[in-house]
C-alpha cells in the first residue's frame, strides 16, 4: 500500500503548532515517515501540491470569509481533516477578540485601521468545513497528534479523555499549584496533554478547553479563596482559551 | 522457569488466541463468529459466562458466550458494531484471530434451573447470551420442565439467529414466541412490546424459573408481569451489562454499589439486585 | 525475628550498602513536599517526612503499567519484578499496602501487582512529622498494620529495627547492627505510642457506627447534593488514595505501528465516565451520571462497602485526599462528621 499523504495548512495562528511538530526530533519523525509521506509543510519544506491528500492537518482559526474557499478546497482534496491546536479547534486565543471591540487600537495603535488587519470573528475550522478529528492544545499536544495519526493508520479513532488535567497531573506526582500559593485550572481543563504545565511549575491555563461538565462556580470559588483572585479576575481567568465556548 | 513458578505468575490479563472458523452477518450491525482456541484446548464454560474479546492495539470488550458448552469443539459470540473495539473485531474474517480471556464471571445457576419450568425473556441483542442457555436446555431437554422462550426485537430486520428461530418454531421441545415493536410489510407475526407475549401462552406455574436479558427499560415491565404471575424474585435471573474492563474483579468499572458485576455477575437473581440503586 | 539497634553514625552506611545491592525506594524531598523515589544515596532519604504526595502503592501498582505487549504475531506478559527495599513507610500506609495486597490477591490473583509486591521488602518507620490533614489516629483502629517486613524507629543517637519476617531479618547483614537492649525497645515503643492522639483532625465515631450511618444516608439526596456541590469530578481524591486501586486499560501502537502495548492507568470513580457503558445494543448509559452519586460512591467505598473484606474501613486516615482536593470537600473527617450529625 502506498504511504498515506499528509499535508499541513495554516490559517490565523502563530504557527507554533507546526514548530511543535518539528520538535518530535529526528528519531520519531523518521519512524513516522516510514508510514506517511509529507507532501506539504511550509515550516520545513517548500514544495506544495494540488493533488489528493489523505490527511490534511489544519492549524489556525477561520477568521476571514475569504478563507472559506481555501478551506473548502482542502476539504475536497482530503480524505481526513484534522484540526490541530487551540486556534483551529475552538478559535483559541484569537477568539478573545470576539468579545471585545477595541482590541485593534490596543494592539496596533495608530496602524489599527490598515486594511490587511481587517478580520472578522475568530472561529474554529469546523465553522467552515467538516472536521474529522481535533488535536487540542496551545500548542497542540504532539503526542496526541501522533496517537491520532497512528489510530488513523489503523483505521480507528483516538479517544480523548473526558476527565480533567488533575488526573494526569496527580499520576505524575506534581506538587499542586495551589500548594505553592499559585492558581491552576487543571480541575476543569480537558486532559490528554499529560499535564506538562504544572509539572514545569506553571498553572494549567486550560489551553485544551474545558471538560464537558466543568464546574465553573467552584473554579471561581477556588481561584478567589485559594489563589486570592478578585472576583473579576476569577471570572475572566477562564476565558483565555474558551472564549468561543462561552457567552 | 519451573511449572510451579509459571503457574504462580500467571498473568490474568494475557489473552489467548482464538481462530475464526466461521462468520455470519445476521443483521447489518451484528457479526456472528464461531471460534476455536488456537492451542486446541476446549473452552470450559457455563451458559451466562462472558469472554473478554479483543484485537491487540484496539482493546477488549466483554461479550456473552452465545453457544452452549454441550456443543463441543467450538464456541460462538455475536458482536454488535458500536465502538472502537467492536468495529475492529467485526472487521475480522475466517482465518483471522481474536484474542480472548475467559470464561469469566458467574453464569446461570444451572442447579436451580434443573427440574423446573424455565422461561427466557430476551430483548434485542439480549438473545445472544441467553442462546447459550437455550442450546444447553435443548441439548439436555429431559433435565428441565416446560421450556418457554419469548424474544422481542425493534423491527424484523433486527431479529437474530434466523435458522435457530425456524428450528424453535417447529420444535415441540420449546414453546417459542416472538414479537417486534414495529412491523414491516414482510412481517406477519406478533406486533407489540415483549410483555404482550405473556398473553400468547397458557398459564405459567408460579414456580417457573425466569431468565431476563435485554435493555434495562425492558426489565421493569417484565417484572410487573412476573409479579402478577406470583413468581418469586429469587427465581428471576437477570443478565446485566456493565463497562467491564478487566473482567476479573480488579479495575472497578463494573461496580454496582458494593457488587462487582464481572465476578458477582453478570447473572444475578433479581432479589439480589432489586435494592441496588445503580443496578438497572 | 527480634529487635536490632544501629548507631546513628552507622545509618548512612547501612542505607548506602542497601542501595549498592538493591533498588531502594524511600521518601525524598520535592520542594515543600515529599515523594517516594528510588534513592541514589543515603542523604536523599528523608525519614522526617510527614506524608508523601502519592502513597507507596505506586511501587507495586505504577500509575501506568504495561500488562501485555504485542508484536505482529505474538503477545507476551511483562511481569518483571525488581528486588526492592521500600524504606520508610508510615503505619497508615502499611495498612494501605496490606489492603491493596488483599484486593489484588482475592478471587483472581493479579501477578502484575503481586510479583513486585513479593520482590519488595517493606520497612515501616516511625512518624517524625505529622501532616496537618492526617487523622490516622482516629480511624479504623480495628485494622492493624501488618504485612511489613521490619519496623524502624528513630531514637536519639540511633534507631531500633524490629524484624518481622525473614526478608526483614536479611536487612541486618547490610549494617553494623547489634541486638537492641530492653531500654531501647521500650524507648522505641514509647516513641511510636507518643504520636497517637497528635493529629489535628479527628473522627469521633466508631467504624461500625460510621458504616451503618453512611449506608443509611444513601438516599439522602439533599445531603449528598450539598456535600458534593463544588466537586470538579477531578478524581484527585482517588488518585492520591493508598486504598484506591481502580484502573483503566488502553492499547497503543509503538511508533513502528506494528508492535505495541496494552497498558493500565490509575483511574478514578469520581470522574464522569467511570461508570459509563455502551450497552451491547449501542445505547449509552451512565450508572453514576451525577457528580453527587460519584462522590457518594467513594464514601461508600471508603467507609462501608469493603469493610467486611478488609476488617475495617478502606481509609487509613492519611489525609491525602483532604490535601489534594482543591475545593476542600473530599476530607473524610468533614464529610463523615456531617453525615453523622444529620438528625442527631
Ligand atoms: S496543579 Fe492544577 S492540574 Fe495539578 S492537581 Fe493541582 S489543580 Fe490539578
Ligand atoms: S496542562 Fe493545561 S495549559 Fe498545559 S497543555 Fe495541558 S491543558 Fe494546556
Ligand atoms: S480516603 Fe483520603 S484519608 Fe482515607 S486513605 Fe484515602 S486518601 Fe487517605
Ligand atoms: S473509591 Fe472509587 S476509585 Fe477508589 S477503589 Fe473504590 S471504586 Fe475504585
Ligand atoms: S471531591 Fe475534590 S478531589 Fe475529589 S473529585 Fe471532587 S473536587 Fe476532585
Ligand atoms: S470489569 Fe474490572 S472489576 Fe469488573
Amino acid at each position: 500500500m502506498a504511504k498515506p499523504k499528509i499535508a499541513f495548512f495554516d490559517f490565523a495562528s502563530c504557527e507554533g503548532c507546526q514548530i511543535e511538530f518539528t520538535n518530535f526530533g529526528d528519531a520519531a519523525t523518521l519512524e513516522l515517515l516510514n508510514h506517511v509521506e509529507i507532501v506539504e509543510f511550509r515550516e520545513a519544506m517548500t514544495e506544495t501540491t494540488t493533488g489528493r491528500i489523505d490527511i490534511a492537518l489544519i492549524e489556525g482559526s477561520f477568521t476571514r470569509e475569504a478563507d472559506r474557499v481555501r478551506l473548502q478546497q482542502i476539504r475536497h482534496r482530503a480524505k481526513y481533516v484534522i484540526a490541530y491546536g487551540a486556534c483551529a479547534c475552538t478559535g483559541g486565543i484569537n477568539a478573545l477578540k470576539n468579545h471585545q471591540d477595541d482590541f485593534a487600537e490596543y494592539v496596533y495603535g495608530g496602524d489599527a485601521r490598515m486594511p490587511h488587519l481587517r478580520s472578522g470573528t475568530a472561529q474554529p475550522i469546523s465553522a467552515a468545513i467538516k472536521v474529522d478529528y481535533e488535536v487540542k492544545g496551545c500548542p497542540m499536544s504532539k503526542d496526541e497528534l501522533l496517537l491520532v495519526i497512528s489510530n488513523l493508520l489503523h483505521g480507528t479513532e483516538h479517544v480523548i479523555p473526558t476527565y480533567p488535567v488533575c488526573v494526569e497531573c496527580k499520576r505524575r506526582e506534581t506538587i499542586c499549584r495551589y500548594d505553592e500559593g499559585d492558581h491552576c485550572m487543571g480541575q476543569v481543563a480537558r486532559a490528554g496533554c499529560g499535564a506538562p504545565c504544572p509539572a514545569d511549575g506553571i498553572p494549567c491555563e486550560a489551553c485544551r478547553g474545558f471538560v464537558d461538565d466543568a464546574n465553573l462556580p467552584a473554579l471561581e470559588k477556588v481561584l478567589m479563596e485559594r489563589a486570592g483572585f478578585s472576583q473579576k479576575r476569577a471570572v475572566g481567568k477562564s476565558r483565555m482559551f474558551t472564549a468561543n465556548l462561552r457567552s | 522457569m519451573s511449572d510451579d513458578l509459571r503457574a504462580a505468575h500467571e498473568n490474568i490479563f494475557l489473552p489467548r488466541e482464538a481462530r475464526i472458523l466461521h462468520t455470519a452477518r445476521p443483521t447489518a450491525s451484528e457479526k456472528h463468529f464461531t471460534l476455536q482456541m488456537a492451542d486446541g484446548e476446549p473452552l470450559d464454560y457455563v451458559p451466562g459466562q462472558i469472554l473478554e474479546v479483543g484485537v491487540m492495539g484496539y482493546g477488549e470488550i466483554p461479550i456473552g458466550l452465545a453457544s452452549s458448552p454441550t456443543r463441543k469443539g467450538s464456541f460462538d459470540i455475536v458482536v454488535r458494531t458500536v465502538g472502537r473495539v467492536s468495529t475492529a473485531i467485526n472487521s475480522k474474517e475466517v482465518g483471522d484471530s481474536l484474542w480472548v480471556r475467559g470464561p469469566l464471571g458467574h453464569g446461570f445457576d444451572l442447579d436451580s434451573l434443573k427440574g423446573q419450568d424455565v422461561l427466557i425473556v430476551a430483548g434485542g441483542i439480549g438473545l445472544c447470551p441467553t442462546r447459550s442457555l437455550i442450546q444447553y436446555i435443548l441439548d439436555r431437554r429431559d433435565e428441565f420442565g416446560r421450556f418457554l422462550l419469548f424474544y422481542g426485537a425493534r423491527d424484523p430486520l433486527q431479529l437474530l439467529f434466523t435458522e435457530d428461530r425456524v428450528e424453535w418454531r417447529a420444535s415441540k421441545e420449546i414453546d417459542y414466541h416472538e414479537t417486534v415493536d414495529r412491523a414491516d410489510v414482510t412481517w406477519t407475526g406478533n406486533v407489540g412490546v415483549i410483555t404482550t407475549l405473556f398473553h400468547k401462552t397458557t398459564h405459567l406455574d408460579p414456580n417457573t424459573r425466569v431468565v431476563i436479558c435485554g435493555p434495562p427499560v425492558m426489565f421493569e415491565f417484565v417484572i410487573k408481569e412476573l409479579d402478577q404471575l406470583g413468581i418469586a424474585r429469587e427465581n428471576i435471573f437477570v443478565d446485566l451489562e456493565r463497562r467491564m474492563k478487566c473482567g476479573v474483579g480488579k479495575c472497578g468499572h463494573c461496580q454496582i454499589n458494593d457488587k462487582y458485576c464481572c465476578i458477582d455477575g453478570p447473572v444475578f437473581t433479581f432479589a439480589a439486585i432489586q435494592e441496588l440503586e445503580e443496578a438497572i | 525475628m527480634g529487635y536490632l539497634y544501629l548507631e546513628e553514625k552507622d545509618f548512612a552506611a547501612f542505607v548506602d550498602a542497601l542501595i549498592a545491592a538493591k533498588r531502594v525506594v524511600g521518601p525524598t524531598a520535592k520542594r515543600n513536599k515529599f515523594v517516594y523515589e528510588q534513592l541514589a544515596s543515603a542523604d536523599e532519604l528523608r525519614l522526617d517526612f510527614d506524608v508523601t504526595i502519592l502513597p507507596p502503592k505506586k511501587v507495586f501498582f505504577p500509575p501506568a503499567q504495561d500488562i501485555v505487549r504485542f508484536g505482529e504475531q505474538a503477545i507476551e506478559g511483562c511481569i518483571a519484578p525488581v528486588d526492592t527495599v521500600l524504606l520508610g513507610v508510615h503505619f497508615y500506609d502499611v495498612k494501605g499496602i496490606d489492603m491493596t495486597d488483599y484486593l489484588f490477591r482475592e478471587r483472581k490473583e493479579d501477578w502484575n501487582y503481586l510479583a513486585q509486591r513479593e520482590a519488595t521488602t517493606v520497612v515501616a518507620s516511625n512518624i517524625q512529622a505529622i501532616s496537618p490533614r492526617a487523622f490516622w489516629d482516629s480511624v479504623g483502629a480495628e485494622v492493624k498494620p501488618k504485612g511489613h517486613d521490619a519496623f524502624l524507629t528513630k531514637l536519639a543517637g540511633g534507631c531500633v529495627l524490629e524484624t518481622l519476617t525473614p526478608k526483614g531479618e536479611a536487612l541486618a547483614a547490610f549494617g553494623a547492627f547489634r541486638d537492641a537492649t530492653a531500654d531501647e525497645i521500650n524507648a522505641a515503643q514509647q516513641t511510636n505510642d507518643s504520636v497517637m492522639g497528635q493529629c489535628s483532625e479527628k473522627l469521633g465515631y466508631t467504624s461500625e457506627a460510621i458504616a451503618a450511618k453512611v449506608r443509611d444516608s444513601f438516599d439522602n439526596e439533599e445531603l449528598w447534593d450539598e456535600l458534593a456541590m463544588d466537586c470538579f469530578s477531578c478524581g484527585s481524591c482517588n488518585t492520591v488514595c493508598p486504598t484506591c486501586y481502580c484502573f483503566d486499560v488502553k492499547d497503543a501502537w509503538n511508533l513502528n505501528q506494528v508492535s505495541g502495548s496494552r497498558t493500565r492507568y490509575w483511574d478514578a470513580c469520581l470522574t464522569r465516565e467511570f461508570a459509563a457503558v455502551t450497552m451491547a445494543g449501542g445505547d449509552k448509559e451512565n450508572f453514576r451520571e451525577r457528580h453527587q452519586s460519584r462522590f457518594r460512591h467513594r464514601f461508600m467505598r471508603k467507609t462501608a462497602y469493603l469493610n467486611e473484606k478488609l476488617g475495617g474501613p478502606a481509609c487509613t486516615g492519611c489525609g491525602r485526599c483532604s490535601q489534594a482536593c482543591t475545593v476542600n470537600i473530599a476530607d473524610p473527617v468533614r464529610v463523615i462528621t456531617a453525615i453523622m450529625e444529620v438528625g442527631s
